[in-house]
């Protein structure tokens, strides 16, 4: 069987609120598989659930996350209590699957030199490599290693971050956001960069509100609203607005919308 | 590392040099009494003169800074140890075990510090070994807090999160960018400030007398009280003591200024 990752039945709760309810997903290496909506509904929260990160109060989470690897099967337990669940995710976490953060440069620790970041990444993947290498590899000069994140460029830390990603090695990737807030030249670059990943094995996940984006990049497109998954459909679909969800329909009516110069 | 700072470390790494290798050499000038010499100024064969019982002043100077240096590193040596590893563990982790330490640290940082250790020398003697000790403990409630609310305040920190998520362990995360990036300078700020505080606290006790390094053996503290009143206050067997226990703390105040926090933007 091929590795892939699947996710089923993820629901996670605040109190009496459902933040995400009845999530099904699956991931297999070498693709890239979108997942699109509104602020609020839920995409992040699918992508700190997977790696364990969703710590509200115990018991918040369920659902089960099974995750194979060249024949062994990862299946950290999402329900359980804190101490259970911090054990069984911190096997999977990173090793199994990375994370790509939003904002780049609140991620990278404002104190250490980024080299050292890449670094210390790398060493706990067990890899010889030394920072250069891995910086070189996400389109960064060796120089980048002695600067601290406040020296560097939205897009350039953001590159720090695939680096680290790249040092972890993980199989599977959570990219939440990668390139919001960055102007539009230095995010195609970066995307594509993601697409390189993709294509040398890397299951991705690419949360984003870029629609425009989508093709080209990513493989087929998952669509959550309100905390659930509403539509699963292609790229090429998305493009041509045959899609059938209205929260769909909204995204692409707010996509040209925005396209056209009419805010809002 | 601004000039001052670079004084201040100078100062202090001197001080504490002359004061843990002194006993080595000085102790039979400063110790040696001769009456045929006593309350001399300042000449070749004695730099800063004797005192009234013709003891030599540089050679007591001198072997006065090991009454603090070796014990004030212990009693840093100490706060350290207990307070950092304790504050860290409970900031990160968080719950009731953090919120009752806090509480613990709050509560003992109340008690008057000076007052804790006269208690704690009247019932366990007085040496210099137990100065340190109790004046490390007595400063653990300030640095632990201090830690404990930086660690507190950053483990939610996205990169904290990414940490987390790149597979880094508890442990590693919480060493390298929690204790070591972020509260490196604060902590080295807080030894400085016990160093000092050791610094006046013997200075203090052995001044008053009773208590702390007693005469024959010299400390800053006393070597002012034993010539005053004895000669004119600018004479250097009483100017000297004075001014090397200003330059030491003022240095420990230069030398905190090497671990400013770091400015970004």
């Amino acid at each position: 069987m091929a590795d892939s990752l699947q996710l089923s039945a993820l629901k996670i709760e605040a109190g009496s609120q459902t933040l995400v309810t009845g999530v099904d997903l699956q991931l297999a290496r070498g693709e890239i598989c979108a997942l699109v909506g509104p602020s609020g509904s839920g995409k992040s929260l699918t992508a700190r659930a997977m790696l364990g990160l969703v710590e509200i109060a115990p018991g918040v989470t369920r659902g089960t996350l099974e995750v194979m690897i060249d024949g062994t099967i990862h299946s950290p337990e999402m329900t359980g209590d804190s101490r259970a669940r911090r054990k069984a995710f911190a096997k999977v976490r990173g090793a199994v699957i990375g994370y790509l953060p939003q904002d780049a440069m609140s991620a990278l620790d404002p104190l250490r030199t980024v080299g050292r970041q890449v670094a210390l990444t790398a060493r706990r993947a067990g890899r010889d490599q030394g920072p250069t290498h891995w910086l070189n590899l996400a389109g960064l000069q060796p120089s980048v290693a002695n600067r601290y994140p406040h020296e560097l460029s939205g897009g350039m830390a953001q590159r720090v971050t695939i680096a680290q990603a790249l040092a972890r090695g993980s199989h599977f990737l959570l990219a939440d956001e990668p390139t919001t807030g960055l102007d539009p030249a230095i995010r195609r670059p970066l995307l594509d960069e993601l697409r390189r990943v993709a294509d040398e094995g890397v299951g991705v996940l690419w949360i984003t509100h870029d629609l425009r984006a989508i093709t080209g990049i990513a493989n087929r497109v998952l669509v959550m609203s309100e905390g659930q998954i509403v539509e699963s459909t292609t790229p090429d679909q998305l493009a041509g607005g045959e899609v059938e969800s209205s929260a769909a329909r909204r995204l692409i009516e707010a996509t040209r919308r925005i396209a056209a110069g009419r805010l809002g | 590392m601004t000039y001052t700072a670079r004084v201040g470390i100078a100062v202090l790494v001197a001080v504490v040099a002359v004061g843990l290798t002194s006993p080595l050499g000085a102790w039979q000038a400063a110790l040696e009494v001769s009456p045929d010499i006593a309350g001399q100024g300042p000449s070749p064969a004695h730099w800063l003169g004797t005192d009234h019982l013709g003891r030599d002043v540089f050679a007591r100077l001198q072997l006065a800074a090991g009454a603090f240096a070796g014990p004030g590193l212990l009693a840093c040596a100490v706060a350290l140890v207990l307070a950092v590893p304790l504050a860290a563990v409970t900031a990160y982790r968080g719950g009731v075990v953090g919120s009752a330490t806090r509480f613990g640290f709050t509560s003992l940082a109340a008690i008057p510090r000076f007052v804790l250790v006269l208690l704690v020398l009247s019932i366990y003697g007085d040496s210099s070994v137990t100065l340190a000790l109790v004046a490390g403990v007595s400063y653990v409630p300030m640095l632990g807090e201090a830690v404990f609310e930086r660690i507190e305040r950053l483990r939610g920190e996205e990169y904290v999160l990414a940490s987390q998520a790149h597979g880094l362990s508890g442990a590693r995360i919480l060493w390298v960018h929690l204790v070591w990036a972020a509260c490196g300078r604060l902590i080295g700020r807080h030894l400085l400030a016990l160093f000092g505080f050791y610094l006046v606290l013997e200075t203090t006790l052995s001044y008053i007398g009773g208590f702390g390094v007693q005469e024959p053996t010299p400390s800053w503290g006393n070597m002012l009280v034993f010539e005053w009143g004895r000669r004119s206050v600018f004479d250097p067997a009483l100017l000297a003591p004075g001014l090397a226990l200003w330059l030491t703390l003022a240095a420990t105040g230069w030398a905190a200024e090497a671990l400013g926090e770091v400015e970004h933007g």
